[in-house]
């Protein structure tokens, strides 16, 4: 949990870093009214180092990924809850757990 | 639906109540949670909270839920006066509750006061005609009195209403069934099949009507739906693995001097395959008896 919020938080640092340099960038050909190009180097790569930090903090931080397949453990399903807006009272249980002795205390 | 996951979840929680572990509000919570029946323990434990000022006050509002359940499983297992104890406390915090009047409708139901409850029922459904939950005990009480074709009208006329209620198509299919009306069965299963194709249960108790049917095509197509069970349970449910080999013997009966498919030659000694596995497994003093059977079937290689 830490190491990933690190990990992202340094990320989110980086990416701010690239955004910074490239408003930067902007100022510098203004000045030099040099035709834009393509951004520099160290802004891409600044990109993809931030791109790559990010996606794992986000795919580490929020916690386990939940299995989609029907089939496995968690979704596979093994019975049908009761009907229980169709229950009925005149079962065998009638007889069988009629002496409760428990009663509610008012 | 109850997943494998919340099955093993709902077995540690009960043993761990059973044995003095604590807990009982959780299983409590669980049993509501996955609409499983277990009455005497959710009586016993539920009375065991609601007994004890110090636990009740811990859960809060959740107080007169608990009291509802209680009520509820006490009419289950028959003691009445519990249950009414409960609802007096329930209608002496909410006077004029609509789902306390159910309560009390309930527990004439549960003393067999079968024409009293009629008429609570009806009176319930003049302040609101279209309240779900009395109109599917109207039909619980018709099948309680054994009037089994009553229930079935009610319950058509309920669904003609209210036609995305899965629980009620299932409960119809279910009657139909007790009845060996297998048709009208099958027609209810596809029904719950379009509305919710991804669970396995309904596959499969299709699967069970088509076969009871029988006929040739009906086996077919009982095959079909016996393997899709098999595909979204991973191959982990017995009958459905039964239902595939018996449905394969079938078919080779019904289609014998016809010329056979070769196509489908493989998924019955497959799932045999699986069957043994599983067997070898879970149970292997019973394993010579599953390869006589599987033979006797003509299947096993």
């Amino acid at each position: 949990m830490g190491l990933g919020l690190t990990v992202g938080l340094l990320g989110v640092l980086i990416l701010s870093h690239a955004a910074y340099s490239t408003i930067q960038y902007r100022g510098l050909l203004k000045i030099t009214e040099e035709e834009f190009s393509g951004p520099p180097i160290n802004v891409v790569l600044e990109l993809i180092l931030g791109f790559l930090l990010c996606m794992y903090a986000g795919l580490t931080v929020p916690g386990n990924f939940h299995s989609i397949h029907p089939s496995s453990e968690e979704n596979r399903i093994v019975s049908l809850p009761e009907n229980l807006d169709f229950m009925i009272f005149n079962h065998r249980g009638r007889v069988a757990l009629s002496d409760s002795d428990m009663k509610l205390k008012l | 639906m109850v997943t494998k996951l919340d099955e093993t979840e709902l077995k540690r929680l009960e043993s761990q109540v059973e044995h003095g572990g604590g807990g009982a509000w959780e299983y409590l919570c669980l049993v509501r949670k996955l609409k499983i029946r277990r009455s005497d323990k959710v009586l016993k434990h539920g009375l065991l909270i609601l007994n004890d000022p110090k636990k009740r006050s811990s859960i809060g509002d959740e107080e007169w839920t608990l009291y509802e359940q209680v009520a509820i499983a006490a009419m289950d297992c028959n003691s009445l006066d519990t249950a009414r104890d409960c609802i007096n406390v329930l209608s002496k915090k909410f006077p004029e509750s609509k789902r306390v009047g159910r309560l009390e409708a309930m527990l004439l139901e549960a003393k067999g006061c079968w024409e009293e409850a009629e008429n609570a029922y009806s009176s319930l459904l003049e302040d609101n005609p279209l309240d779900q939950v009395v109109h599917k005990r109207k039909v619980a009480m018709a099948k309680a009195e054994g009037d089994l074709l009553k229930a079935i009208e009610c319950l058509s006329k309920y669904l003609k209403v209210f036609m995305a209620d899965n629980d009620a198509w299932r409960e119809l299919a279910e009657i139909y069934v007790s009845l060996q009306m297998y048709k009208q069965a099958a027609f209810c299963y596809e029904e719950l099949i379009l509305a919710q194709p991804t669970v396995p249960v309904y596959h499969l108790a299709y699967a069970d009507v088509l076969y009871t049917l029988g006929g040739l095509e009906n086996i077919q197509t009982a095959k079909k739906y016996y393997a899709a069970t098999i595909d979204f349970t991973g191959g982990k449910n017995t009958r459905a693995l039964y239902g595939v080999c018996l449905c394969t013997a079938a078919i080779g009966q019904l289609a014998k001097g016809r010329n056979k498919d070769d196509k489908e030659g493989e998924l019955h000694t497959l799932a045999a395959k699986v069957l043994e596995k599983d067997y070898k497994y879970r149970a292997p003093d019973k394993l010579p008896l599953l390869t006589s059977t599987l033979k006797t079937l003509k299947l096993s290689s």
